[in-house]
């Protein structure tokens, strides 16, 4: 998965191009051979809402004029449906029908890397411009190169074997995480409307990137990611007494702007407005004949957050509802969503300097209490943190998370197969697996944030002390 | 914050000085978890308990059995047609089958015809991760090629058709044996017994398959058939070839539970009729102990036969395990005498017959290819062993061995059939000690979780160690600066991901090696290992891939954490295989562990004694030349069976079996020891 990292610096910027084709060319390999592989039908690959067969079901029912949301077997969005719908009933030359959707994936992959690549190259100049408003650039330059981040976050995204599994995989999963990165890349290139829209209908075909409105209007509001707001305006001062000192007549401006920018966050909130105007308009001309918008809001995001398919993920929710009596229902599903938005906050305020951290920090906290889970999501966080590699060189306990993942994705099917195949283990033994998985999430989050926040105790610490 | 930071180190969490000292003591520590584990494995047979009837509802020998001498004398006389039959014309193939029918007929039962096709060994390692699937028949054959099972059913008057007991009968039709032609004897007289009872809930399937292409085949093909829905069921009944009766695939329920009969020939070696369980599936599955239970019960308490199951022999007569079992037996009377209440000493013989049927159980289990038919049962879920039993008669008292066999089999159906649900309550995991003792999960995981508890200490401890100790450069910047030390690992981590691609290259050769005609298992063999080598240089001379590419780091610590990460894989692969096949874990564990935790470079100048170098370095070397597999596996042939048995291409052979039995071992030995083993040597072999 990481091994790519190591490639050091110089070489990854040269086979850029040379590795991504290469992965590309494996993904069309395996997704010809993805029906021996059978992966659109492993609980880890495909969920319910994610699923593509689902979605073919959804299209024949609607091609029947029946609901296609009726017998709850689809459960995505009306527009997906019109878009893919058509491919997953296509033939070509006799192939199966599964290779234009498998090829809208990859290409959803590639955009997906292509714009991870365009943000980390946009982070590291940020990164660079505001150690050098630091006085820190020749500090670091001697000892440490920055690493190109955006090349290695994009080939570990596309070699990341979630990614790559997912994919082939037969389910959406490669299209939101597409519109999430959209998103994330329209807000820190400050392209306002692109940003609105990724977010729109990333929300809108799965629900959780809802929360990263918080990110996405810090980084409209006060830029890219940077050590905390105080230390410019302390460096700024030292900077300026001494080149005050030292050469008269240098003007001393403000390198970096501490005020929020509201112009920009109100135009967001105007595009956001337009662009969901447009996709509700466009979701109510096409469920116009089976019960309108309140049909569809019922049937999706209703069917994800009251978690009513029990199947087995790698998520802890379908377990415990299993479990729960039916009368503490409610109250544990609202428990469980408020969850996730309780570390919401307190996350938004200590972390607002550095808003594209934090949209990692949310992804993988959505992604491991949401209802149906996939690999597709660790797939997108997963790279999204490789996006830090300067900043989180000192992270503690790496290998020890990256056997934890290995291990668990291993054992994880192993698990179904003697559940399900065997009949000698039990839900137990599946469910088991999917607690480690969320463990091993949990000190992911926990150990990225403190070596972010670590780093920037490092850097006030350069500031303060005299050089 | 610089000074609060040495207060918050000064007292860590209890869990955190727990695992801290445990890693900076990780050498004794491993030691005594090794030793532990093996003596653990060792004291086994001491450990195993009483065998017991977990399932209340199943209550063995609770009715008189009803099998009556007038059905022995059936069951005699159609043993005798049979050998009539056998006698008086060169078979063609259908007369069998034709015959049984028509008793089956005789007694109102349904019946119906099964022709299939051999499959041919295929290469798929994988498959045993993908569940049943229906095979591919292949193209080109004759009508004698086919194989011809005979399936009888009796509908139970108070059942609802839902659930079915099933007997099976392997027989040759091409040439049957006596013992072949009893079994045919005992499966009727039971089954006309069954004919008439009134209490009968579950179906009865009675299948006298056809082992022309084997046992194994016959049962899984029909067992493939019976469980696909399939719409030619019908069409191919009614090919040419088909004998009289041809009116499609009949089924009843599910399968509670199967009995494979057979009869050995027989023998002088014990004093009793003696009957021997086979129950090991593939993949070391075995069938739930409740079975075995009741089998075992009925036949030693019912009918007095002598119960064994299978071990190895040459493990009898070793000199190391008596003398180890006479050490625990005096430690056991030690004990004895000390407190009354410790009874954990058995008898010399004891020990020494547990050691054996118990290596022979793991064994088995850990080859991962089913003993019997029976295994065919295991892959649909469905509790099934194999009753060999060997009469101790003169041909006069036939008619006797009937009716005691018949009998036996007669509880087992009766109990089986008094079953409200699956098989469920009593273990699915466990080690045969005697037809009488067994060790449960619960027990044999200890000593494979002892094994397996240093690699992870021993690999935090090498990576903490190997990522602490600093390069000697300025302290201040190190200090201050981000330097990447926690990501060092993804060097070593590169390398061992590239050794274990190398692997998957290696599980695949076998592949087209087999596709090459006419060629012996040593030709083969060697062309795997000379096409491995091949491979390995390649991705060798892939820049980049092997060699250490920051030539301007300190190697000092590069082999200990290459050593870690190694470590990490073997402990991740380990416990894998537990899950999958406990018993090639364990096995695998024994062979890897010392291998992997004592391998250090040779030319690592550790400041010792030039003896203790020279030991420790012949250890290595030693260990290593153990772990390689078809040393070790050509050095344990060669100790069981003797030296002059063991050829070259027996290694090939004994691999071939395995993938063609979707054996999950040849995947552990291939993707796991095998990069360990390789990633050993090349620690082995690190310049310092």
């Amino acid at each position: 998965m990481e091994e790519k990292t190591k490639a050091g610096s110089k070489r990854t910027k040269l086979g850029f191009w040379k590795w991504a084709i290469a992965s590309i060319v494996l993904r069309l390999i395996l997704s010809y051979f993805s029906k021996y592989l059978n992966l659109s039908s492993r609980p880890e690959v495909s969920t319910p809402l994610t699923s593509l067969r689902r979605l073919a079901e959804g299209y024949w029912l609607k091609q029947l004029s029946i609901s296609p949301y009726s017998g709850s077997m689809y459960h995505g969005s009306p527009l997906l449906l019109s878009i893919l719908g058509p491919l997953t009933a296509k033939k070509i030359e006799g192939h199966a029908s599964h290779l234009l959707c498998s090829l809208v994936s990859v290409i959803a992959d590639f955009i997906s890397a292509i714009l991870i690549r365009a943000t980390g190259h946009i982070l590291v100049t940020a990164h660079g411009h505001s150690l050098k408003a630091l006085g820190l650039d020749k500090l670091f330059k001697d000892t440490v190169e920055i690493l190109p981040s955006g090349d290695i976050a994009a080939l570990v995204y596309l070699w990341n074997p979630f990614t790559i599994i997912s994919c082939i995989g037969f389910n959406t999963s490669p299209i939101e995480n597409l519109f999430v990165i959209l998103s994330l890349y329209g807000a820190s290139a400050g392209l306002v409307p692109l940003a609105a829209f990724g977010w729109v209908i990333a929300s809108h075909l799965s629900l959780y990137p809802l929360v990263l409105v918080i990110p996405v209007i810090f980084l409209l509001g006060y830029g890219l990611d940077a050590p905390p707001r105080k230390l410019f305006v302390q460096s700024n001062l030292l900077v300026g007494e001494e080149r005050s000192k030292d050469q008269v007549g240098v003007k001393n401006k403000p390198i970096k702007t501490t005020n929020f920018a509201w112009r920009r966050v109100v135009l967001f909130f105007f595009w956001a407005t337009i662009w969901i105007t447009y996709v509700l308009i466009l979701c109510a001309i096409s469920m116009k004949d089976y019960g309108g918008l309140a049909e569809m809001f019922k049937r999706t995001y209703g069917f994800t957050l009251t978690v009513k398919d029990l199947s087995p993920n790698i998520g802890v929710l379908w377990y415990f509802f299993a479990e729960v009596f039916d009368f503490f229902r409610n109250f544990f599903v609202i428990v469980f969503h408020v969850n996730i938005l309780f570390m919401i906050l307190p996350l938004a305020i200590r972390l607002n300097h550095r808003p594209c951290f934090l949209v990692f920090v949310y992804l993988a906290i959505s992604s491991m209490l949401k209802s149906y889970p996939s690999v597709g999501d660790s797939a997108l966080y997963l790279s999204l943190l490789v996006l830090f590699v300067n900043e989180l060189s000192e992270m503690k306990l790496s290998f020890f998370l990256f056997c934890g993942y290995v291990g668990v994705s291993l054992l994880s099917p192993v698990m179904h197969n003697l559940w399900i195949w065997r009949g000698t283990g039990n839900a137990n033994f599946y469910f088991a697996t999917a607690m480690a998985y969320a463990s091993f999430q949990i000190i992911l989050v926990v150990e990225s944030v403190s070596a972010m926040l670590n780093y920037d105790r490092k850097i006030r610490k350069l500031c303060t002390t005299p050089l | 914050m610089a000074e609060t930071e040495p207060a918050v180190k000064s007292k860590p969490r209890p869990i955190m000085r727990i695992s801290l000292f445990l890693v900076s003591h990780s050498l004794l520590f491993s030691v005594v978890c090794c030793t532990a584990g093996i003596v653990a494995l060792l004291i086994l047979p001491l450990l195993a308990k009483n065998t017991y009837i977990s399932e209340n509802a199943l209550m063995p020998g609770s009715a008189s059995p009803m099998l009556s001498n007038d059905d022995a004398s059936d069951g005699y006389r159609f043993y005798n047609r049979i050998m009539d039959l056998d006698a008086k014309t060169t078979i063609a193939g259908n007369e069998i089958p034709e015959l049984i029918a028509e008793h089956i007929k005789e007694l109102d039962g349904e019946v119906n015809y099964h022709k299939f096709l051999p499959i041919s060994n295929k290469f798929h390692p994988l498959h045993f991760f993908l569940g049943p699937d229906a095979g591919i028949i292949q193209e080109n054959f004759t009508c004698s090629s086919y194989g011809i099972n005979t399936v009888g059913i009796i509908r139970a008057p108070r059942g609802d058709g839902k659930e079915a007991i099933v007997l099976v009968t392997p027989y040759n039709s091409t040439k049957i044996t006596t013992g072949e032609a009893l079994s045919l004897g005992i499966a009727y007289s039971v089954f006309s017994l069954l004919s008439r009872v009134t209490w009968l809930a579950k179906d009865i399937i009675w299948l006298a398959s056809d082992s022309k292409h084997g046992e194994y085949a016959a049962v899984s093909a029909w067992l493939r058939d019976y469980n696909t829905l399939s719409f030619g069921d019908l069409k191919l009944q009614d090919e040419m070839c088909s004998p009289s009766i041809s009116n499609g695939f009949r089924r009843a329920g599910t399968m509670a539970a199967a009995l494979i009969i057979k009869v050995a020939d027989s023998s002088m070696e014990f004093e009793k009729d003696n009957l021997k369980i086979y129950a090991e599936a593939s993949n070391g599955q075995m069938p739930n102990l409740d079975l075995i239970n009741i089998v075992n019960y009925l036949a030693v308490h019912g009918q007095g036969l002598q119960v064994r199951v299978e071990k190895i022999w040459s493990l009898l007569d070793s000199w190391w395990l008596k003398i180890l079992g006479q050490l625990l037996e005096l430690l056991g009377s030690v004990a004895k005498t000390l407190n009354p209440q410790w009874k954990f000493g058995i008898p010399v013989a004891d020990y020494v017959e547990g050691s054996a049927t118990l290596a022979s159980s793991l064994y088995n289990q850990a080859l991962g290819v089913p003993t019997g038919p029976h295994g065919a049962f295991r892959d649909y879920q469905v509790d099934a062993i194999t009753m060999e039993i060997s009469p101790k008669f003169y041909s006069s008292q036939r008619a006797l061995f009937l009716l005691r066999v018949g009998r036996l089999i007669e509880g087992v159906v009766r109990s089986v059939n008094n079953l409200l649900e699956k098989f469920h309550q009593s273990f699915f995991l466990y080690l045969m000690t005697s037809p009488s003792r067994f060790a449960s999960v619960g027990v044999y995981m200890i000593a494979f979780a002892l094994l397996v508890a240093p690699l992870p200490l021993v690999a935090t401890s090498l990576f903490s160690d190997a990522s602490n100790s600093k390069p000697e450069k300025d302290e201040i910047s190190s200090k201050s600066l981000p330097t990447f030390t926690s990501w060092k690992w993804l060097s070593a981590a590169k390398t061992v991901l590239f050794v274990h691609l190398w692997s998957a290259t290696v599980t695949l050769l076998p592949y087209f090696i087999s596709k090459i005609p006419n060629s012996t298992p040593s030709f083969n063999f060697l062309s795997w290992i000379e096409l491995s080598l091949a491979s390995f240089l390649f991705m060798y001379a892939i820049p980049g891939s092997f060699s250490s590419s920051s030539t301007t780091q300190p190697q000092r610590n590069e082999w200990a954490l290459l050593k870690s990460v190694t470590i990490a894989a073997a402990f991740i692969g380990l416990c894998l295989m537990s899950v999958i096949n406990f018993a090639t874990a364990e096995i695998g564990a024994l062979l890897l562990v010392p291998m992997c935790l004592t391998v250090l470079p040779l030319r690592l100048d550790l400041k010792e004694k030039p003896v203790r170098a020279f030991v420790r370095r012949a250890c290595n070397v030693l260990l290593v030349f153990l772990g390689f597999p078809p040393i070790i596996f050509l050095l344990l042939k060669g100790a069981l069976d003797g030296f002059s048995s063991v050829g070259f291409g027996d290694f090939w052979n004994w691999a071939e079996s395995l993938w063609a039995w979707n054996s999950a071992t040849y995947i552990y030995m291939c993707m796991v020891h095998l990069p360990c083993w390789v990633l050993c040597i090349r620690t082995l072999l690190h310049r310092c």
